[in-house]
């Protein structure tokens, strides 16, 4: 007791570690995705713009039209996407932070200090949003002229070169940072609502969702199902992951058609590592919740591989339910948007379903999904009996 | 029988290198039922699970009949603790997110026994069969992991401190509840415990001071858990 005090003490100037910021790199990650989609095509949007004076012809026209439709979208898509994942990934952080630190958050209130004293400390969170949107930022700036000229490879344009918006850089990178930071505290002030006392007393108290009826099934369906049960939030997570994954790959592959080869690179690019970042960070957090269960399960004689299964199979008929919804979203979405890009446009092929996209997808998923499961079942077998009887 | 031939262990490297096993040999035959004592640090539980096949020794040999455990890979150690060992450890270890039943069936689906709710009600815990271990006392967990480990039909138990954390009223019922089955079951047994009292309920007791082994008796006359003292 008298250790946690001083160390509360210590940490009290900053709540949150820099370690505690740094696990966030989902977060960051994320952010930058969003920040370097959005600037690159809104940047694009507002040049473009500036000079439709100088654009004539008929064709001309109607590229300039469909470009600047395109970019709205892809910026309001992607962003609007990615910001939705943020802001999930950000209440799950904290939400996850408080839960881990309940003695230490208790202690704190107890000590004297005020709900918004402590929430204050979360406001951190936003510098990795700062960071992440910076970053992106500042990557799409050195993109864009490389970027410029693909977009005007057919020349139906004046040359213009890129110019710099402070505007957007505000927009883009600033308020976004203060809008998590604020988020972070009044998310935080929120969960330390309840008492000094309750905050301990919970920290002790062991949470268990218990199964609802009697069932008599194997032990490791057993396990498998609990598993699942004790951490619903994550199913959510990996349906999601892999739903942006399904969605964004099918639909780079219809981009490389209907639009630029660049845009279908992007959007790929981004499924994936959306798609693998949140998949680790969720399939990480069970891992660790489940660290113990699983050196005993060793210590008894299961294999390391079966109880990588167990632990992690119940996610599995979720990640294909995410695929399957990702499927069908991109094509209600595609043949929305060729509708509204293209309209009164002549010579544009009827949108269709694309099979060998599908499936090509559905390849690299299972490979993808699966591969990341053995990681960690390999992981799994180094786990040692000493590690849990020690703490 | 097991057959340990001059085990030797140490951890770190260096400077820091610790020798905690230095030089141990011991034989346990079928159905002994063995109590090593020891001071703290004396590396009672090292050795335990050195011969039980948890840890690699650095040195020596240990066979279980023909079976040499010592030169084993990690995955036939896993397959020959499934088959060979239980465990039963001083703060239990239960899953937190399965009740009692599934607990043991944890144990049981190793071996295949269908019958383990036998193995709960020999424990006395049929009433508490859908409880989970957050709300059982310690007593009734650690019988719990009893039932877990003798549920899986294990052919030598293995128990690191088992009463150590139990007052002693509950201590002498787990025990208890273990020796009994252990007439019923006939399995090896070998019990790690700093509490001289329970030597007297043992075949062999065999006493450890750093790394080595000091003594070893024959008790000619078992006392039960609650002729012992405390
Ligand atoms: N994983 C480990 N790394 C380093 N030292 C260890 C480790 N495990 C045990 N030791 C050391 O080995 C010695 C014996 O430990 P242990 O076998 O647990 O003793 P006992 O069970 O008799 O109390 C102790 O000095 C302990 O510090
Ligand atoms: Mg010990």
């Amino acid at each position: 007791m008298m250790y946690e005090y001083v160390r509360c003490r210590e940490e009290y100037g900053m709540i949150i570690s820099f370690k505690d910021v740094f696990k966030m790199i989902g977060i960051l990650i994320v952010s930058f995705c969003a920040v370097f989609v959005c600037t690159l095509f809104l940047n694009y949007y507002i040049d473009i713009t500036s000079v439709e004076a100088a654009i004539t012809g008929q064709m001309a026209r109607i590229m300039y039209e469909a470009m600047r439709n395109t970019a709205k979208m892809v910026s309001a898509l992607s962003g609007g996407c990615l910001l939705l994942t943020s802001v999930v990934l950000l209440c799950f952080y904290i939400g996850h932070y408080v839960d881990t630190h309940k003695k230490q958050l208790g202690i704190l209130k107890a000590l004297g200090y005020s709900r918004f004293a402590i929430a204050k400390g979360f406001a951190v969170f936003g510098l990795c949003v700062f960071a992440g949107a910076a970053a992106g930022y500042l990557g799409a700036h050195l993109l864009m002229p490389g970027f410029y000229e693909t977009q005007n490879a057919e020349g139906y344009f004046p040359p213009f070169d890129a110019t710099f918006h402070p505007s957007l850089f505000i927009a883009l990178a600033v308020l976004p940072a203060v809008f998590f930071a604020m988020l972070s505290i009044f998310y935080s002030y929120y969960r330390l609502r309840v008492s000094a006392l309750t905050l301990m007393r919970e920290a002790a108290a062991v949470k268990v969702v218990k199964a609802k009826k009697e069932t008599n099934m194997p032990f490791l369906t057993e396990l498998r199902k609990s598993s699942v049960r004790q951490r619903k939030s994550l199913v959510f997570f990996i349906t999601f992951a892999v739903f942006c994954f399904s969605s964004m790959m099918q639909m780079s592959f219809s981009m490389d058609e209907l639009a630029s080869v660049m845009m279908a690179v992007m959007i790929m690019s981004i499924g994936i590592v959306l798609a693998c970042v949140t998949l680790l960070i969720a399939t990480t957090s069970v891992m660790k919740a489940n660290a113990k269960t699983i050196t005993m399960l060793k210590v008894f004689g299961y294999e390391a591989r079966e109880c990588a299964k167990a632990v992690l199979g119940g996610y599995r008929p979720w990640a294909y339910v995410g695929f399957a919804v990702g499927t069908v979203y991109q094509f209600g979405l595609l043949k929305i948007a060729v509708e509204v890009v293209f309209a009164g446009m002549e010579g544009i092929p009827e949108y269709g379903f694309d099979v060998p996209a599908f499936f090509c997808t559905l390849v690299v998923f299972v490979l993808l999904y699966e591969g990341i499961m053995r990681f960690y079942g390999k992981k799994m077998e180094r786990f040692s009996v000493k590690e849990i009887m020690l703490d | 029988m097991i057959k340990i031939e001059n085990v030797h262990k140490s951890y770190g490297t260096g400077d820091s290198r610790n020798e905690v096993l230095k030089g141990v040999s011991l034989t346990v035959k079928d159905g002994d039922f063995v109590v090593i004592l020891g001071a703290s640090g004396s590396g009672k539980s090292t050795l335990l699970n050195v011969i039980s096949g948890l840890e690699p020794a650095d040195e020596g040999t240990i066979c279980y009949d023909d079976r040499k455990v010592s030169s084993m890979n990690d995955t036939e150690l896993t397959k020959f603790r499934k088959e060979y060992i239980g465990y039963i450890f001083q703060q239990y270890f239960l899953l937190p997110n399965l009740d009692v039943d599934k607990n043991v069936k944890m144990g049981a689906d190793l071996a295949g026994n269908k019958e383990y709710r036998k193995t709960i009600k020999a424990v006395g815990l049929e009433e508490k069969r859908m409880k989970y271990p957050h709300e059982l006392s310690g007593g009734e967990q650690q019988r719990v992991s009893v039932a877990r480990a003798l549920a899986k039909k294990p052919k030598v138990l293995y128990l690191d401190e088992p009463t150590g954390a139990l007052d002693e009223q509950t201590g002498r019922q787990v025990l208890d509840y273990i020796c009994t089955l252990k007439r019923e079951l006939g399995f090896t047994m070998v019990m790690v415990t700093h509490n001289q009292n329970i030597a007297q309920m043992a075949d062999t007791v065999i006493r450890m001071n750093s790394g080595r082994i000091v003594e070893t008796y024959h008790n000619t006359k078992q006392k039960t858990a609650y002729e012992i003292a405390w």
